[in-house]
């Protein structure tokens, strides 16, 4: 008895362990990312001086070790803030208004198509965005550029525009719709119509919800990488105009990084190293202003303000004003006694001043005029979605169109499953590779990924220190650029570990860029598991073990799927770190130890030789078919929202 | 039956439960103050009192279910047929195996009828279909639901109404033969026709089992259970014989409480 029970509590502290390590792998993870580049990037900051390095303003590779060789990335770090700003200011307009539109004013048969949609784009793969812009984009602007030249920064925001506006839009949304509704319809009874309430009220009141949208969008334009080097002009000078030719930080490592060497190689990984602090920064900025945004304190004191505001507005608009406070009354604050007595002084100070010049209609003039205002901005918000659906459209139309004919020329079966070598072109290799790649990162990624989610979820308690960090650290993780993941990926897997360009290396540095979305999936579907489970089995005897792989992972089987579905579409449409991992071969892979190109790598390679246009439009279209249906499956796997709660 | 791996049972033949100056805190919260309490084999015993005042907290103690519950400590002592459920050396698994647990809200698992059943039994080792056959049968019979349920075993537990979902819990808790069966206001989520059924089935299982309930309804209370205990505010009021607490309770608070004037 005694022993039976010794063997079963050391079973539960061993898988309690394996669960712990598990989920410190994300902390590692990102410890060993920074630590690596550091390490590989040092000898170039040493030799060529940081402050040379970061202000040079000549970046000229030459023969190793000649006097001539110079490494200075300011043209670099120009190029991607201004690319960046270029972005934001056309992705984060179109999206915050997007949002708005979707939260606020969509009527509710669009609302899901449009949903889905944005998703949809979210997981369009960059090197399509990229042809997209270098086929279309780049002539219309040549058309109205002085120089005649197309590429350069206005091409490159407007692409990474069009890119970051579903990170952009998905995230504002979830911002807006945070914000309590009790805000909605006190503002209403007060007698403030739609259009006021939703940019006075329910805007402002989503602020750190849309900052960390706006931020995220950041992120993601600065780590984009192969889009942009599609339309920058990649040449290495300071952007002089909208449509001069320029590099930005991921473009030149991606650019260079195939043939450095030496010096060179360690400089192109401390521009990475450069690029991953700031995102680190920038997360860094972001979880502040996620915490600042949440205390309770200061939502009651915002409550309070807002409640003054509406005392100095409510001289202006005697309308409903009473009735509003009697309903804030009992909706809006009632959970602190100080508050409460605060506003019901509040309360009778307007009621007593409106008691003589109330009238119906007097008043309400100044207010109609002024609604106009927002009547605009609610236009621009609609606006905005046309935009948005124009651009889709125009992208889905133009690949499909040019994809068709380009089938026809050359063949569906021959161009999908022929046999490739010798001067013939066949996607049948970008099968194999991509199939293995999603296989090698999942065999990884998942068992560590659940098991991290069942340690954050079943073990560690709701409060605990350690959980945060390592949320903190998965978030990070996601944060991360691909082309830094593939820049750890050569130093670890390809040099380090002597993988060399292989599907191996690829799939293990796929393996990490994935396991955040896997951990956070599986957790929410773990957290969605009734107690009373776990309860019912707990009462029968059961242990923690037992009760976890029999009850709560089986009834969380559908978040795994979803989990798994996410990561093969960030796998498909990878490009950037799989282009230093895994090589970019177009012939088919012997073995996982052999490089092999997955269809987003291949499509590029097709681009870049300039000589398969056809090809490169087929694969697009394979590729948004492959995209399409990933996001279908996810959205029928996804619990519906009222279920959640 | 033969199991492979035979867990021992209590010896409740001299008492079955003892509960001895027992107090309870969430935290700094006190929840149950100074209980003290036995209650013999084959009784079934009746919590009651308003809500809040602590019955269910007693209860999950004597499975050790407040062992999951972060910042809950325990003084005083809990001992089922004289061993003492808390001491450090005591086998959970034994515990809960002999103590079954049926709760306030039906919560089968999402599986099959059989498989709901044939859970505990797998966990203590039992693999052969006979056997898990048997225990089904059994068990399903001991819930009075063998007839209903026998052509459906294969179906969803969540397919089930509510009370026969509530029974299927009971079926289950009863799988592994407990000793004593505790019940958390079985009834409350329950329609009045379920209800009745799982009284009846109750006054059946009594002789197997010592039951242990807690009920919001005093005519459940008095209707069914031989001991019935009256909580007011984490303190036990009074405890005694259902008919005399019914009829003439000795406290003031438990007469104003059933003769419905507070709670
Ligand atoms: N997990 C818990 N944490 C903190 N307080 C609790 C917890 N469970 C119950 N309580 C408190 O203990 C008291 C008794 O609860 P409970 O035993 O559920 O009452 P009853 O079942 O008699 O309605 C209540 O005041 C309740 O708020
Ligand atoms: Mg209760």
């Amino acid at each position: 008895m005694d022993k039976k029970r010794n063997l079963s509590i050391t079973k539960e502290g061993v898988a309690k362990t394996i669960f712990a390590l598990a989920a410190l792998f994300a902390i590692v993870s990102v410890i060993s990312i920074i630590g690596y580049l550091l390490y590989a990037g040092l000898p170039a900051m040493r030799e060529i001086g940081i402050f040379k390095f970061l202000f040079g303003k000549v970046w000229s590779p030459g023969y190793e070790g000649a006097a001539s060789e110079k490494f200075g990335i300011l043209p670099m770090i120009v190029g991607s803030t201004i690319a960046t700003g270029g972005a934001l200011l056309i992705g984060g307009s179109l999206g915050i208004t997007i949002a708005i539109f979707l939260v606020y004013f969509c009527p509710k048969g669009l609302k899901m198509p449009l949903t889905q949609l944005i998703s949809l784009l979210a997981g369009i793969p960059s090197v399509v965005y990229g042809y997209f812009g270098l086929k279309q984009i780049v002539p219309l602007l040549a058309k109205i550029s002085p120089n005649g030249n197309g590429t350069g920064i206005l091409a490159v925001s407007l692409v990474l525009g069009i890119m970051i506006l579903p990170t952009v839009t998905s995230l504002a949304k979830d911002g807006l719709s945070s914000v309590p509704s009790k805000y909605f319809e006190g503002s209403l009874a007060l007698g403030m119509t739609k259009e006021q309430t939703v940019f006075k009220v329910m805007v402002p009141g989503a602020s750190s919800g849309i900052m960390t949208a706006l931020g995220l969008g950041i992120g993601r334009a600065v780590g984009e990488t192969m889009a942009v080097i599609m339309v920058a002009g990649n040449s290495v000078q300071f952007p002089k105009g909208l449509f001069e030719g320029f590099m930005t930080l991921t473009g030149n490592i991606v650019m260079d990084m195939s043939y450095a060497s030496g010096i060179h190689r360690s400089a192109l990984v401390a521009t990475g190293f450069v690029l991953l602090i700031f995102i680190l920064i920038l997360n860094g900025i972001l979880y502040y202003v996620k915490s600042a945004g949440k205390t309770w304190e200061k939502d009651e004191r915002r409550k309070l303000r807002q409640l003054k505001k509406a005392e100095r507005r409510a001289q202006k608009t005697p309308c409903k004003v009473v009735m509003f406070f009697d309903r804030l009354n009992d909706k809006f604050i009632a959970s602190n006694e100080k508050v409460k007595s605060k506003l019901k002084a509040c309360r009778d100070r307007v009621a007593a001043k409106f008691g003589k010049v109330f009238n119906k209609d007097g008043g309400n003039r100044t207010y109609i005029a002024k609604n106009g205002l927002y009547k605009t901005l609610k236009y621009i918000c609609c606006g905005s979605v046309i935009i948005m659906l124009a651009v889709v459209a125009y992208l889905l139309i133009f690949i499909f169109v040019k994809g068709i004919v380009a089938f026809r020329k050359i063949g569906v079966i021959n161009f999908l499953f022929g046999k490739a070598g010798s001067g013939k072109i066949s996607l049948a290799p970008a099968f194999v590779s991509t199939g293995a790649l999603i296989l090698i990162a999942l065999a990884i990624a998942l068992p560590i990924g659940i098991c991290a989610a069942i340690y954050l979820v079943e073990y560690a308690g709701k409060s605990n220190k350690f959980v945060k960090i390592i949320r903190l650290f998965t978030d990070t993780l996601s944060g991360i650029p691909s082309i830094v993941f593939g820049l750890f990926g050569v130093i670890v897997f390809n040099d380090a570990l002597g993988l060399g360009y292989s599907l191996m290396s690829g799939g293990l540095t796929l393996s990490i860029m994935i396991l955040p979305t896997v951990i956070r999936s599986v957790e929410e579907s773990l957290m969605a598991v009734p107690l009373a489970y776990r309860e019912a089995s707990y009462a029968l005897g059961a242990g923690k073990v037992h009760t976890v792989f029999r009850i709560v992972l089986p009834s969380a089987m559908k978040g795994i799927l979803t989990a798994t579905i996410l990561s093969i579409g960030r796998i498909v449409s990878e490009s950037a770190a799989l282009l230093l991992t895994a090589g970019s071969v177009r012939n088919m892979p012997k073995d996982i130890m052999s490089p092999g190109s997955s269809f987003a790598v291949m499509m590029y390679m097709f681009v870049s030789e300039g000589l398969y246009m056809n090809e490169a439009y087929a694969t697009a279209v394979v590729l948004i078919i492959l995209v399409t249906v990933i996001n279908m499956l996810v959205f029928a796997f996804t619990p519906k929202k009222e279920k959640i709660k | 039956m033969k199991k492979k791996k035979e867990v021992e049972k209590f010896d409740l033949s001299q008492e079955a439960i003892k509960i001895n100056n027992v107090n309870l805190y969430y935290g700094a919260f006190k929840a149950l103050n100074n209980i003290n309490m036995k209650i013999s084999q084959g009784e079934i015993t009746a919590f009651i009192g308003p809500s809040g005042c602590g019955k269910s907290t007693l209860l999950k103690c004597l499975n050790r279910m407040n062992d999951l519950v972060d910042g809950c400590k325990i003084e005083g002592k809990f001992e089922i047929g004289g061993q003492d459920i808390y001491a450090p050396k005591f086998s959970l698994q034994m515990l809960r195996k002999n103590v079954g647990m049926v709760f306030q809200k039906p919560n089968p698992f999402p599986m099959s009828v059989y498989d709901n059943i044939a859970y505990a039994p797998r966990l203590y080792g039992i693999r052969d279909k006979t056997s898990l056959d048997e225990i089904v049968e059994k068990s399903l019979t001991g819930a009075a639901m063998w007839e209903e349920l026998k052509d459906c075993l294969n179906k969803s537990a969540l397919a089930l109404s509510g009370g026969q979902q509530q029974r299927l819990c009971i079926a289950r808790a009863l799988s592994v033969e407990p000793q004593i069966l505790l019940m958390d206001e079985p009834t409350s989520a329950l329609d009045p026709i379920s209800t009745a059924k799982i009284e009846e089935l109750c006054s059946q299982l009594k002789q197997n089992v010592t039951i242990v309930m807690v009920t919001h309804n005093m005519q459940q209370a008095a209707r069914i259970s031989d001991k019935t205990g009256f909580f007011l505010l984490g303190e036990l009021i009074e405890f005694d014989d259902t008919e005399k607490i019914f009829s003439a309770p000795s406290k003031e608070q438990t007469e104003r409480y059933i003769t419905g004037r507070f709670g």
